[in-house]
């Protein structure tokens, strides 16, 4: 019974499978974290008092959240020539680049509504108190907006991790793709997409359940 | 001193105040009354500048908050505010809700800070909730702890808006006791108020306000006992 599970196709895939995931996970997690810097800066554009800024800003999010992943990673890879550009960008490169671009323009709608969130009486209390906009900010809106943005931005983690599976198309050795090269080598081609999948939901189920635990936690 | 000169408001095409003259004196106890839409919370945001004012003058010891040249921070640390819905930090304990300002306003360490803060708290009666979480205290706690707030930045002038209109009427009493003392001890105080029973006995002068006017005004027995504008005839009825 054992061997037999143990010798099943499902198994067999999984050691090229894992290969796939960690780089699933080095792309979402770098796309993420520098996502999160570049969402910052843009969130904070949204939220100034400059037009200028504001609109930029704008833009960049309209723009990034009206085309589609897939075209923006084809666009970096193949569109940006070295001609264009003077440096080549390699295919794991494009990857994180689309992601963090993706995940920045989310991230900066998270924090935008997140300060927006925060009763407009904690402003007025605070400058009534002789604060200045930048003091109010700083002591009482932002601490209480981050606290708000912690579960949103779970899920642009989990929205991230299953964007990386488009990569596959620039062929980046992410999970969806080892999946393809094992299945077109084995021909098992249902029991290789059961376990990729099944790797997605090992990743993405306790992330979710956690964030449930933590907005309740958090109150938020 | 509060001088207030033709002061108009609007919001958009909606005028809220249509020309406002009122003085206030120094430890005069001013209760503003009237119907909810009259504009009377408006007036009392126009004096920190929470709004901006339309048109007009507000001078605060002569000094005039429309002046674009005036630092309304500083000004602001002498006019505390105390809102209807208490607007407590959540994120931070009585004692830090209190401390806040004092030291990053007046740069105060936190010790001096904290110094200062524990009497205020003795005064509002609750000493012992120094270092509770605003949601574990009760709807009159939260608005002593923000008067107290508002009272660390050593203010001259303290404004009221609805202090009391947010809670529950058993907790009423508690909060009509600390601006009281408050009263008492010679603050300059402007109370938006649905309390008729504490203009009366605390104001130093009841103002009426309907459809952004000033329509009467006097001392308390003159307005609640002989009302002389037909509006505030009505008003009264209502009410009493």
């Amino acid at each position: 019974m054992i061997d037999a599970i143990l010798e099943s196709p499902y198994i067999d895939s999984l050691p090229t499978l894992f290969e796939g995931l960690k780089m699933t996970l080095l792309i979402t997690i770098s796309g993420l974290f520098l996502g999160f810097i570049l969402g910052g800066i843009v969130g904070l554009g949204r939220l100034s008092n400059s037009k200028i800024l504001r609109g930029l800003s704008t833009v960049y999010v309209e723009i990034v959240r009206g085309t589609p992943i897939l075209a923006q990673v084809l666009f970096i890879y193949y569109g940006l020539t070295e001609d264009l550009i003077g440096i080549s960008i390699n295919a794991l490169t494009a990857a994180i680049v689309a992601i963090t671009i993706n995940a920045a323009a989310y991230i900066a709608e998270i924090v935008r509504g997140a300060v927006y969130s925060i009763e407009k009486g904690q402003q007025e209390a605070g400058r009534s108190l002789g604060l200045t906009e930048r003091q109010t900010m700083r002591y009482i809106i932002w601490p209480q907006a981050f606290k708000r943005m912690i579960p949103p931005l779970g899920n642009q983690f989990v929205i991230s991790l299953k964007d990386t599976s488009l990569f596959s198309v620039i062929a980046v050795a992410e999970v969806l793709y080892m999946g393809k090269q094992y299945y077109n080598v084995t021909f098992e081609i249902f029991e290789t997409l059961v376990m990729v999948c099944v790797l997605y939901l090992v990743i993405t189920i306790p992330t979710s359940v956690y964030l449930r635990h933590l907005e309740r936690k958090l109150d938020v | 001193m509060i001088e207030i000169k033709d002061l108009h408001k609007s919001f958009g095409d909606l005028e809220v105040l249509s020309g406002i003259n009122a003085k206030i004196n120094q430890k005069e106890v001013v209760c503003v009354i009237g119907p909810s839409g009259s504009g009377k919370s408006t007036l009392l945001r126009c004096l920190n500048l929470l709004e901006d004012v339309t048109s007009g003058q507000v001078l605060i010891d002569g000094v005039d908050l429309t002046d674009p040249a005036t630092n309304i921070n500083e000004l602001r640390t002498n006019v505390g505010m105390v809102f209807q819905h208490f607007n407590l930090f959540p994120h931070k304990t009585v004692l830090e809700n209190i401390t806040l300002a004092p030291q990053k306003v007046k740069g105060l360490s936190f010790n001096e800070a904290k110094e200062s803060a524990l009497p205020l708290l003795d005064k509002v009666g609750l000493a012992d909730k120094a270092n509770a979480y605003p949601e574990s205290l009760s709807g009159g706690q939260k608005q002593r702890v923000a008067i107290a707030r508002a009272l660390a930045m050593n203010p001259n002038i303290m404004l009221f808006d609805e202090p009391t209109s947010a809670l529950d009427p058993e907790l009423v009493g508690e909060v009509l006791q600390v601006m009281k003392d408050l009263a008492k001890e010679g603050m300059t105080m402007v109370v938006v108020t649905h309390e008729m029973g504490f203009a009366r006995e605390v104001g130093d002068r009841v103002i009426f306000m309907d459809e952004g006017i000033i329509q009467e005004e006097g001392n308390p027995e003159q307005i609640f006992q002989d009302p002389q504008n037909s509006r505030t005839q009505s008003f009264l009825s209502k009410i009493l």
